[in-house]
């Protein structure tokens, strides 16, 4: 049976823990998901933040849930995000530096 | 050391780095100048659209019913808190922009009457919490102070605006209701609930008075005088100087200084005596402001006082000791005081945290509430209608 496409492309095939191109995996996954979110409209939810409810139909439990759901990739994307963008950067450049230098 | 080892060291090493050389730069990328905010003349872009916004619920039962009943669920006084914030900001938009005072007065009246007819016809506890049933009122007939100070300054403000002739007897009655209960009261103390008093609700009370002598030509200033020789005597928390949130008819402290209520509390001081105002500013921008990595925020207690999270201060983020409802008031008190590197920070921390959400021009954010952006809206434009009453100019 023939492999999907996108399972052949390097983008989605397992890095390594903690190299260059898993850091860019984690911050795609990361960017991905708080897109959905984003486009969910769950922002609205973060309300709950100073103690009001997101949504009367939705209640007081979903809306605070939704909310944390937000809040968490909202954070992981404007914080981790750049920073494991940074990192891969970083180690991309040691990696070419070391294999240039003589052993 | 093993490859896989020597991976994972090196890759934590790279994310510590990453994250050393981000931190730092991540505020550059919320941060405007305080002139996005607040303007010294005319209106901000941002208060501008944190108005267009308003205007929209005015003009849209539908959505104004929906935002009003979410809040409702938590606390019935922001309601009435966000009609209060927003007709002195609308007051204060008028004489920035004369253009548009048409427009501004129309919603200002539209506001009042509608909180008055609500007052009348549901009664004052419709915009109280409920355990304000729980007690009798000590002083009967019963009143709260927090609702006839805020209306009184309601009414004050759209005539300092431009006369409405329906207005004046409306807002001398409720002046003159207040000041009976202020000479009846032994030690000048009012409630707002049932034995509980609020320094907030004074002190908007009696810029109320101070307004309305501006404007009818009465002359209260020795009772504002007396008034406040009684908060510096007797309501100021000995340790951190600030003048504590509230307290029992015979002035024993429920709470200590808030920042819920002190960012507040030194804007209306503000009118009444510049230099104990000016003097609590300081006192809360040192126990309660503080600036981390370019981000701007403020406490709810100082260091010397142990509180609990309650429907005012909002919850309270860890680590940093974060309130939203301290941090939301702060901005009252750098607009008033000028402290620009303090507001432009809070800013910064509110376009990072707040959620922003943009529509057609129309600002909000959804971190808050209603309120909130009418208190947010209100940092943006206050100064014009207190310059006016301080200038004793009456139209």
């Amino acid at each position: 049976m023939k492999e999907p496409f996108w399972k052949k492309s390097a983008i989605f095939q397992r890095a390594e823990f903690l190299s260059a191109r898993d850091m860019l995996q984690r911050a795609a996954a990361i960017s991905v998901m708080f897109l959905l979110a984003h486009l969910a409209g769950l922002r609205e939810f973060t309300s709950v933040l100073n103690g009001t409810i997101g949504s009367l139909a939705l209640g007081w439990n979903l809306s605070a849930f939704l909310a944390v759901i937000y809040i968490v990739f909202y954070l992981a994307f404007v914080i981790l995000v750049p920073v494991l963008i940074l990192a891969a950067t970083l180690l991309a450049v040691w990696q070419r530096f070391r294999r240039k230098s003589p052993p | 050391m093993k490859p896989r080892m020597k991976r994972i060291v090196t890759g934590l090493a790279a994310l510590m780095i990453a994250a050393v050389i981000w931190l730092p730069c991540l505020h550059l990328f919320f941060s405007r100048p305080v002139s996005d905010f607040r303007q010294d003349q005319g209106l901000s872009p941002k208060a501008r659209q944190l108005a267009a916004r308003h205007l929209q619920l005015w003009t849209d039962p539908a959505l104004r019913e929906e935002e009003l009943n979410k809040m409702r669920v938590s606390n019935a006084e922001w309601d009435f808190m966000g009609r209060s914030f927003l007709v002195w900001s609308l007051a204060n938009m008028s004489l920035r922009e004369p253009a548009s005072k048409p427009l501004y007065l129309r919603t200002m009246d539209q506001i009042i009457d509608e909180t008055l007819r609500l007052e009348k016809q549901e009664g004052m506890y419709f915009f109280l919490m409920p355990y304000a049933k729980d007690r009798h009122y000590m002083a009967q007939p019963a009143h709260s102070l927090f609702l006839d100070g805020e209306i009184a300054l309601m009414l004050a403000s759209r005539r300092m605006v431009e006369e409405k002739p329906e207005y004046k007897p409306l807002l001398t009655d409720r002046v003159n209701a207040i000041v009976g209960r202020f000479q009846k009261s032994p030690r000048m103390l009012l409630e707002s609930y049932p034995d509980e008093c609020w320094m907030f609700d004074h002190c908007v009370a009696l810029d109320a008075i101070k307004m309305a002598d501006c404007l009818d030509g009465g002359d209260h200033s020795a009772l504002i005088r007396d008034w406040i020789a009684v908060a510096r005597q007797k309501l100021v928390d000995p340790k951190s100087g600030m003048l504590i949130s509230s307290f029992e008819t015979d002035g024993t402290p429920l709470a200590g200084p808030e920042g819920s209520s002190i960012w507040m509390v030194a804007h209306s001081l503000e009118l009444l005596d510049e230099d104990f105002a000016r003097d609590q500013y300081q006192r809360a921008r040192k126990e309660l402001g503080a600036i981390t990595l370019g981000f701007g925020y403020a406490h709810e207690w100082p260091d010397s006082w142990k509180g609990e999270a309650n429907i005012d201060s909002g919850p309270i983020i860890p680590v940093f000791d974060i309130s939203a409802g301290s941090s939301g008031m702060a901005f009252i008190g750098a607009g008033t005081f000028g402290d620009d590197k303090f507001l432009a920070s809070l800013a910064a921390t509110l376009d990072f945290a707040g959620f922003p959400s943009r529509t057609v021009g129309r600002l909000k954010y959804c971190a808050s509430n209603q309120v909130g952006d009418a208190a947010l809206l209100y940092a943006a434009t206050l100064g014009p209608l207190w310059a006016k009453v301080k200038t004793g100019a009456r139209q």
